[in-house]
């Protein structure tokens, strides 16, 4: 039973509310999916690569919006939105080459250390500059129209957009992985790192490319999605732990593992928004709702309004059941 | 307070602080707000009100020939903080601890401060509660140490739903979307309550997750299928900005009314999407004359920003806090909180909205409200800007008024 359908309505009105339900909610949750895909692409690969979780990596998500707020008054949305994931792939460059590399000696705690460091850092940075409040970073106008229209009503064009940019940053890494010499490369520096540098590749170098990469794909995606969303002090913090649950569940270093857990959780958190159940109605088929309803608590708790716990639950049980992840190597 | 003599006497703290010649015990009121972390933003406003009401105190001569000390703690965004800095602020003298920013750190403090006010007698402590709006703490929570100076979701709703029905906006269906926490669920009764004397039908309640949702599309998705008129929501902060950018990205055409649309950086960030929508204020400069404008005039002078969402409540309700220490006299050199609360349970000042008061039975002030929408004639633009708030309704404090709870049973001291 789904939220829309009302008792009085007949059975075909129902179809097609289900109709609109199923279509409007795969479509919000695949493009929400490709979204957290952008941000969560980079901190895979480079988890991946140097076994270390960057906290810092939302940040670096902020940042790009917050670049590309300022520059676009002056140069122009599209010029902005090229040029802000650029400069934040130099500041994931410097931020490897002289944080990083310094304390990768002490071990994993150090690093991790250093990048939650710096994520609180760079936020109050952006506070400093840009103040408390959220930023006027808006969609601009001529890009601000309906695509189509979806049982009568406006699906915005940039939605769209920024799906289609997600899906071909992930093509372009996908190939470049697994297409060019610059992939094998970089593939065996983060599987065998010790054997690529044996054979006389400049590994420090890949590691230094691949975070650089990885925090102008975070900086891309900000840049584009703080338009869309908001672009405030905090988007670093909300968006975080959203990515960390998106890289678990995909397994970490994966990144079509990483892909299809994005897809997953912006699936399920769009589809349980509309379904009003509760384990008290369940209950009900088998006579014991009026029980349920009384126990109250968790029993008549809609999933609805649980919407966004679930993606943490998931995370739960897969490492619980398979904790490499979906598609992870890596214990 | 003379407004006349608070810009004379503008210096005046300053130099009464150079002077500091300590004698007695001095009045010690802290700020118990988040100050630091991702929700500061917020309590850094209770903070500037509250020290711009304290400089106006201590300008007119503070209390017994003293000035009033403030002194800031920072809960760090939680109740635990709340609770380890209210101890550490009664470890240091204070008497008087005003907080606002949350209703879950007001549940924790109005508890903690009845506990220590039973264990401690003559020892008392006074919470001013200038924000945390949710039912309970004038409810079943209700205590004789806890005086509430912002509205609350049944105050704030029956005056937005009558302004909303007389400006011929409502319509005959309303979405109620809310978070899922004391506030939202508040919010999503009051707004059941308050059917009858709207005229609308509630066609759908939704309670989500607090500022953990980024994308509100699915929601946009059930607003639409609910085929409402109306939203009225009590969502604040990134909840409330992102519902409404997702409803317009979707040209979804419905009318929003919401308690907290006047928070800084909302307008600007939601830009022209705000325009037409409907907010409920404790204050509003086009709505309260001259006098107001003196007052924002004032405050802009001090703080550097023009009153906005919370700061005027809280100015007025430390002016009413003022006035009850006017009446209060030192015993021993020193301030007895129960004559003090007692004091304030008679509070009134007339603000330039209107007067105000302290209702005893319940502590819950008796504040004017005025209902306003986002149009690009208002006369103070927000958020550099070309829109602003223009007043539609305003309430006087017994017209906004809703009864006491009859969960609310205050012990008063003997």
């Amino acid at each position: 039973m789904v939220a829309m359908c009302g008792k009085g309505s007949s059975s075909r009105t129902f179809w097609n509310k289900l109709m609109e339900f199923f279509t409007v909610s795969l479509l919000n949750g695949t493009i929400y999916g490709l979204l957290l895909f952008m941000v969560s692409a980079g901190l895979t690969l480079i988890f991946g690569m140097m076994g270390v979780l960057n906290f810092a990596h939302t940040s670096f998500y902020m940042i790009g919006a917050y670049l590309a707020y300022s520059l676009q008054k002056v140069i122009g949305f599209w010029p902005a939105i090229i040029i802000a994931p650029i400069i934040v792939g130099f500041l994931g460059v410097i931020v490897e080459r002289f944080f990083l590399r310094r304390v990768h000696k002490y071990g994993h705690a150090h690093e991790l250390l250093v990048t939650f460091g710096l994520s609180f850092i760079i936020a109050e940075l952006i506070k400093l500059f840009f103040g408390n409040y959220p930023v006027n970073y808006q969609v601009p106008s001529s890009l601000n129209f309906a695509a189509f229209q979806l049982f009568g009503t406006d699906y915005p064009f940039y939605r769209l957009m920024m799906g289609v940019i997600s899906l071909l940053m992930f093509g372009l890494i996908f190939l470049l992985l697994s297409r060019t010499r610059v992939g094998i490369v970089v593939r065996s520096a983060i599987y065998r790192p010790k054997m690529a540098e044996a054979l006389g590749h400049n590994v420090p170098l890949v590691f230094m490319g691949v975070f650089g990469v990885g925090a102008g794909l975070a900086g891309l995606a900000g840049a584009v999605a703080g338009a869309f969303y908001t672009t405030n002090p905090n988007m670093a913090l909300e968006l975080g732990v959203l990515v960390f649950v998106v890289v678990v569940i995909g397994g970490l270093g994966s990144l079509e593992g990483a892909m299809v857990s994005s897809i997953l959780i912006g699936l399920i958190s769009s589809f349980a928004v509309g379904i009003d159940l509760s384990a008290a109605d369940v209950l009900g088929y088998v006579g014991a709702g009026e029980w349920a309803q009384q126990v109250g608590g968790l029993l008549t708790l809609k999933i609805s309004s649980l919407a966004a716990t679930i993606p943490f639950a998931l995370m739960l049980l897969v490492l619980l059941v398979r904790p490499s992840g979906l598609m992870g190597e890596k214990e | 307070m003379h407004k006349s003599t608070q810009l004379k006497f503008a210096i005046a703290p300053t130099l009464a602080l150079v002077a500091g010649i300590v004698t007695a015990a001095p009045v010690k009121i802290a700020v118990l707000e988040t100050l630091s972390g991702p929700q500061a933003s917020t309590g850094l406003l209770y903070r500037t009100a509250v020290k711009y009401a304290i400089d106006q105190m201590n300008a007119a001569g503070g209390w017994n020939g003293e000035p009033v000390q403030l002194v800031d703690y920072d809960n760090q965004g939680g109740p635990s903080g709340a609770s380890d800095k209210l101890k550490a602020a009664i470890a240091d003298g204070v008497q008087i601890v005003v907080q606002g920013a949350s209703s879950a750190v007001g549940g924790q403090i109005t508890e903690d401060v009845r506990k220590h006010n039973l264990r401690n007698p003559s020892k008392e402590i006074v919470y001013i509660n200038v924000g945390a709006e949710a039912l309970e703490l004038t409810g079943e929570k209700c205590n004789f140490h806890h005086f509430r100076f912002g509205g609350n979701a049944q105050v704030r709703t029956k005056a937005l739903v009558d302004a909303m029905k007389q400006a011929n906006v409502l319509g005959s269906k309303v979405y109620s979307i809310n978070q899922n926490y004391s506030w939202g669920q508040d919010m999503e009764h009051a707004i059941s309550d308050n059917a009858a004397a709207g005229g609308y039908k509630v066609v759908e309640k939704a309670l989500h997750d607090v500022n953990k949702i980024q994308d509100f599309a699915p929601y946009v998705a059930k607003i639409k299928a609910s085929n409402a008129d109306t939203v009225l929501t009590g969502n604040w902060s990134n909840d409330l900005l992102l519902l409404m950018k997702a409803t317009r990205a979707a040209g979804l055409k419905v009318r929003f009314g919401t308690v907290y649309l006047d928070q800084p950086g909302n307008v600007a960030n939601a830009g022209e999407v705000a325009v037409g929508h409907y907010v409920v204020q404790s204050f509003n400069p086009e709505a309260s004359g001259a006098e107001g404008e003196r007052f924002v005039t004032d405050y802009k002078a001090k703080t550097g920003h023009m009153p906005a969402f919370i700061e005027p409540q809280t100015v007025f309700g430390m002016q009413m806090v003022a006035d009850a220490l006017k009446r209060t006299k030192p015993e021993a050199g020193a301030l007895n909180v129960n004559a003090f609360a007692k004091a304030l349970e008679a509070a009134k000042v007339k603000t330039s909205v209107g007067e105000m008061s302290m209702r005893a039975a319940d502590h819950q002030a008796l504040l004017p409200m005025i209902v306003s929408t986002v149009t690009k004639d208002a006369k103070y633009k927000v958020d550099a800007t070309d829109m602003g708030f223009k007043p539609v309704k305003r309430f006087t404090a017994e017209e906004a008024a809703t009864p006491v709870q009859s969960s609310c049973v205050m012990k008063r001291p003997a």
